[in-house]
């Protein structure tokens, strides 16, 4: 089986400290790291026990209903760990085999695992929908660890392991560049408003230290310039670091070794300026990430996490807003509504910023997934992406006539408006929720 | 990644088709890219983006912010996407020769 992405080469992975595993020993190295798990992950062990193969999350997975592949189907999906686990895992699967759902590790098994593991965005909708609770993100999440560890990686996911590594952000936007956009988005914000709004790169003895999405120092300008008049206006001491321009933890996507060392980063980047408060910018697995495993990678740490939606919507009937003329609905970053507590936030801060502010369905934590999420963004992919994107699609064309879709999280942001083309959308204006606040916010005439 | 030739010249290209030392791009190899990104004409508006493309990457090794390119060039985002179907981060960049912009763009 070949799988659909890029697969990164041998000296490619090796430049990031991940060296191919010789396939001859790949089995005995997939079974140390899955053993090591089990230990671990203790959640992962919940998941690969538990399912009966009742089917409820087959309805219920974007994947499986777009792509109508039957790996995609979750339950058939987690099986293709679930079976190598038993086999070697359990006595009964050890003793009979195949009559007791076990397989024997072969030649296409970390083929299908690299395809089908891939093909799951890690959004959560079918443990919301399992009676056990059976999250197929957290076996996606093993089993893409798994596969980094032995050197098995989509080149997209090693590149920007690079870009990380060199730059601290997934881009690979140098410190000089970065100091650039700063400027140039200053200029935009003076000649908008006549202000001197800043965006402050690397101050010393700053209370609040900003992540944004390094694609907000590319594409998604509007969220950076809205966060930016959001803390002038509030008048706080803030900061964003060069070292890590980087609200997205891919590691969480393909290795969790490579999550911590991100995490570390933001810690020592906090620390440096004696931050008591990192605000994450909009960004949906890196808030998951951020907000759920700081403490177990990075512990103890002197500063409070929040984001950026939670933070305007503390200070929300301060702000000076006039509601624009707009139509506009928003899509739930799958780690916000099932992972992260962000849910009531952006629509109280929507319905500020709107006059019509209308909800797709189903919304909240019962959303379908945007097709891109943990970072499947690869071009090569397209046709896949696509398909993963049907549902999103439909549930946005549903709505009528909309002037804005709002989606704050940079995966949705790359991946939707080439969804909505693809479906036959391309009169909509797309961007985030802090777009919608900076162009809401009344800050003096030009 | 593999190699192609280039007005006799081997120019080692990545899967998605792009330049994968910067520094081997010339002029001349502009044509080859552009058949390949459906750019059926190389004109005066194609060189204003690609010079700005190219002059920004070698001052901060970077492909500039989307809006900037705009803004320094004088064309829209939509006139960019008339010159270059496949969008400014990668058809234009492929042109100027500069690595592909990765993340979540």
């Amino acid at each position: 089986m070949k799988p659909p992405m890029h697969v990164a080469k041998e000296n490619e992975v090796a430049s990031i400290g991940l060296p191919r595993v010789p396939k001859q020993d790949e089995q005995t190295a997939v079974l140390k790291k899955l053993d090591d798990l089990r230990s671990s992950m203790r959640s992962l062990m919940v998941m690969l026990e538990n399912c009966t193969k009742c089917g409820n999350c087959a309805k219920q997975c974007h994947s499986y209903l777009g792509t109508e592949d039957y790996h995609n189907f979750p339950a058939a999906r987690a099986d293709l760990m679930r079976r190598i686990y038993k086999r070697y895992f359990t006595w009964t699967g050890r003793t009979f085999g195949r009559f007791f759902g076990a397989d024997d590790f072969d030649a296409d098994t970390l083929s299908k695992w690299l395809t089908y593991f891939y093909q799951c965005n890690e959004c959560r909708r079918c443990a919301k929908f399992c009676p056990f609770g059976i999250d197929t993100a957290e076996v996606t999440i093993a089993a893409r660890h798994i596969l980094s560890e032995i050197g098995i990686m989509p080149k997209f996911m090693q590149g920007i392991a690079v870009n990380m590594n060199k730059t601290g952000n997934n881009m690979g936007i140098p410190q000089p560049a970065i100091v650039d956009c700063a400027e140039f988005m200053e200029d935009e914000m003076r000649e908008e408003t006549g202000l001197d709004i800043k965006i402050p790169i690397d101050k010393p003895n700053s209370d609040i230290l900003y992540i944004p999405s390094s694609a907000d120092f590319f594409t998604n300008v509007d969220t950076m310039i809205g966060a930016a008049k959001l803390f002038h206006y509030l008048g706080v001491n803030w900061t964003i670091p060069s070292t890590v321009l980087e609200a997205a933890n891919f590691g969480l996507l393909f290795n969790l070794n490579v999550m911590r060392e991100h995490n570390q980063r933001l810690k020592a980047a906090a620390t440096a300026v004696g931050a008591k408060l990192v605000i994450q910018g909009e960004c949906g697995h890196g808030w998951r990430a951020a907000k759920a495993y700081t403490d177990g990678c990075s512990a103890p740490v002197s500063f409070e996490i929040v984001h950026i939606l939670d933070y305007c919507d503390q200070h929300l009937g301060k702000l000076p807003l006039k509601k624009l003329p707009l139509r506009a609905t928003l899509h739930d970053p799958c780690n916000y509504a099932r992972a992260g507590e962000i849910v009531e936030q952006p629509r109280r801060i929507m319905r500020a910023c709107v006059e019509n502010f209308v909800e797709m369905t189903p919304n909240r934590d019962e959303n379908f997934c945007c097709g891109g999420g943990s970072g499947i963004l690869m071009d090569e992919m397209m046709e896949i992406r696509m398909k993963l994107g049907k549902k999103k699609a439909e549930q946005v064309i549903a709505l009528g006539k909309l002037d804005y879709l709002a989606m704050p999280c940079s995966i949705c942001k790359a991946q939707i408006p080439v969804v909505m083309k693809y479906y036959g959308v391309d009169d909509l204006m797309m961007g985030g929720v802090m777009d919608l606040v900076g162009k809401a916010m009344i800050l003096g005439e030009a | 990644m593999s190699m192609v030739e280039i007005n006799g010249q081997q120019i080692e290209i990545d899967e998605d088709g792009f330049i994968v030392d910067p520094a081997v791009w010339n002029e001349g190899l502009v044509s080859y890219f552009a058949k390949q990104e459906e750019v059926p004409e190389l004109t005066e508006d194609h060189w204003k983006v690609i010079n700005y493309l190219r002059q920004y990457f070698k001052q901060f090794g970077i492909a500039p912010m989307i809006r900037k390119l705009c803004k320094d060039t004088g064309f829209t985002l939509k006139e960019i996407y008339e010159l270059f179907p496949s969008g400014p981060a990668k058809g234009a960049c492929k042109l100027a020769g500069l690595p592909k912009p990765t993340g979540c763009v």
